[in-house]
């Protein structure tokens, strides 16, 4: 991967909340149309660095950097607009808006405040979820599936370079945990779109996909294809414990 | 009943209340100015709506941007700065002119800008509830405070004395209650709406999603109070002498409150048939039995929470006609 290739860089990236260290000394580098995996114990810091990337706090050390841009304490809606988009580990999609509204605000502001060719953006976002159906359905209305999967089209359809998902499958059945595989594979391959996905079925993250970071404590522990993190030693004992001294 | 059902009522009903206007011995009759103090508590109360309903930041403040649009008029009409050696000409040049009652709104939502940018920035709602109750104090005491310009605690006098019938006040009134409802229609039906909505909804995920929510909350403040105002103004057209005590009453802000609360928090139609239904209800309770006043309508509005949580519309949400 050349450098200047890069998405999404952090360097030397730390949060600190009052005297409690929660992320340390974070570097990672994400290249266009990667799907990385992001895991690590309850705690580990993975969304805090979402809401480090996405300035919902500003990192208490170190830069981040997107396509050469230093973001570093910018507003949120600029993130956004600059081409950054996410979902919320406790979905947070606007209830008492229709689903095609709800994509609408990503469609039109997401966008950058477009006009033109927002509909069709939103629609087609809908489309690739699978929620054409349900387009003017009220979000109150919706199953937690549907609401993880309106989150995402809302993201798709803001057109973003990167994705930040974190944990979509969480609280799913396997059947729903099945579409949303087909769904994010899907993104990846007919939007382009580079994924961090923070997920707690390691076993899906393993299989979907090509890189794996972990973290623990606010470390970054691991970086690489996920043969060679299922057999780290650190992440193992990350997740069964330390071994008896 | 349906979207459609419901604006057809909406306009028969104004057309009615137009044409009533002119019927024999309308304009002396007692439902005349009772009709004129509902458009100017439905235009208060949609004035609310936009911020507290559509907005999601509950204002306790619009009484003061009220009185600052109720200064304004009274003192550029009483001070004549603006028309000069046209007043002289047309004594009544300041009735109802559509410059001054602007004015009387641009001032409110000055104010609401500057007070707005702090406040709002913070992002717990209750800060901006209890600033917006203060800053209403404050505006008081100033304009208290303001010398010979403001008039002190006495306040400025409209220099009218020609006003022998209330049909121009009666027509202005419905012509602002209804221009204020086809425009916040209008409105919500854009994407600066959209934008409204999903601050109101979920402020992370409207920031999350490229809204600068800082900027669409304190617009709506802005566009509440000169609205507020521009009702500030009619009012001082109806009562000329404008006090601090009289304008800047809290009741301006509360009644306004509880005829949206009542008739549907964020729907189009809620706050205005809320303000008939409500001044209606405080009106007959203040005929009937004077000392109990209070009383009635407190007991009205816990009432309507009990059965009709959602207000009268039912309905939450723009959807909603
Ligand atoms: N706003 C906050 N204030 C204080 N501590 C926080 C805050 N947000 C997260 N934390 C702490 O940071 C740590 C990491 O949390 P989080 O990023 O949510 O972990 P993960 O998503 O990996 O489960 C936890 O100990 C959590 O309690
Ligand atoms: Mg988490």
């Amino acid at each position: 991967m050349q450098p200047d290739e890069t998405l999404l860089r952090l360097e030397a990236v730390q949060k600190r909340f009052g005297g409690l260290v929660v992320l340390n000394n974070i570097d990672i580098a994400v290249g266009p149309n990667e799907l990385i995996g992001l895991i690590g114990p309850n705690g580990a810091g993975k969304s805090t660095l979402f809401n480090l990337i996405t300035a919902i706090y500003a990192p208490t050390r170190g830069r981040i950097r997107f396509r050469d841009q230093d973001i570093t304490g910018i507003a949120p809606h600029r993130i956004s607009r600059l081409g950054i988009a996410r979902t919320f580990q406790l979905v947070r999609t606007f209830l008492t808006m229709t689903a095609f509204e709800n994509v609408m605000v990503g469609a039109v502001y997401g966008a950058g405040g477009r006009v033109k060719h927002a509909t069709e953006a939103a629609n087609a976002a809908l489309e690739l979820v699978g929620l054409t159906a349900r387009r003017d359905i009220r979000t109150a209305h919706m199953t937690l599936s549907e609401r993880r999967m309106l989150e995402i089209a809302r993201a798709v359809a803001s057109e973003p370079a990167l994705l930040l998902l974190d944990e979509p499958m969480a609280g799913l059945n396997p059947t729903e945990i099945q579409r949303m595989v087909d769904v994010i594979r899907r993104v990846r391959a007919e939007k382009g779109v580079s994924m961090l996905w923070v997920e707690h079925k390691v076993d899906a993250i393993m299989k979907v996909c090509g890189r794996v970071i972990v973290l623990d404590h606010g470390e970054k522990i691991a970086d690489g294809a996920p043969r060679e993190i299922t057999q780290n030693r650190k992440v193992i004992e990350a997740y069964l414990g330390e071994p008896a001294a | 009943m349906s979207a459609r059902m419901l604006n057809w009522i909406a306009a028969l009903g104004v057309a009615a209340l137009a044409l009533a206007a002119f019927l024999p011995g309308a304009v002396d009759s007692y439902a005349f100015s009772f009709l004129f103090f509902v458009f100017l508590y439905a235009i208060m109360a949609q004035a609310w709506n936009l911020v507290a309903g559509f907005g999601g930041q509950v204002s306790l403040g619009n009484h003061a941007f009220f009185g600052l649009g109720a200064y304004t008029t009274a003192i550029l009409w009483s001070g004549n700065y603006l028309w000069g050696s046209l007043y002289d000409a047309y004594p009544r040049i300041y009735y109802f002119d559509p410059v001054t009652m602007a004015l009387g709104g641009l001032v409110a939502a000055l104010a609401a800008v500057i007070i707005g940018l702090p406040l709002l920035s913070k992002l717990r709602g209750d800060y901006f509830a209890l600033g917006t109750l203060g800053f209403g104090e404050i505006v008081k005491v100033v304009l208290i405070n303001g010398g010979d310009f403001t008039g002190g605690a006495f306040g400025v006098v409209a220099p009218a004395g020609t006003f022998d019938t209330l049909l121009p006040h009666y027509l202005v009134g419905l012509g602002l209650m209804v221009g204020v409802a086809l425009a916040l229609r209008l409105l919500m039906r854009s994407r600066y709406g959209l934008a409204l909505i999903a601050v109101r909804d979920d402020e992370m995920a409207a920031s999350a999603n490229g809204i600068d929510t800082l900027k669409v909350k304190v617009a709506a403040f802005a566009g509440s109070a000169f609205i507020a105002g521009v009702a500030g103004s009619l009012y001082t057209y109806y009562i000329f002498h404008v006090g601090p005590d009289s304008v800047f009453d809290l009741n301006w802000m509360l009644l306004p409150l509880m005829m949206t609360v009542v008739g549907g928090t964020g729907t189009l139609f809620g706050p205005i048939l809320g303000a008939f239904v409500m001044y209606a209800v405080f009106d007959l309770a203040r005929i009937a039995v004077p000392d109990y006043h209070p009383v009635i309508s407190g007991l009205t509005i816990i009432l309507a929470m009990l059965f009709l949580p959602k207000g009268l519309m039912r309905v939450r949400g723009r959807r909603v006609a």
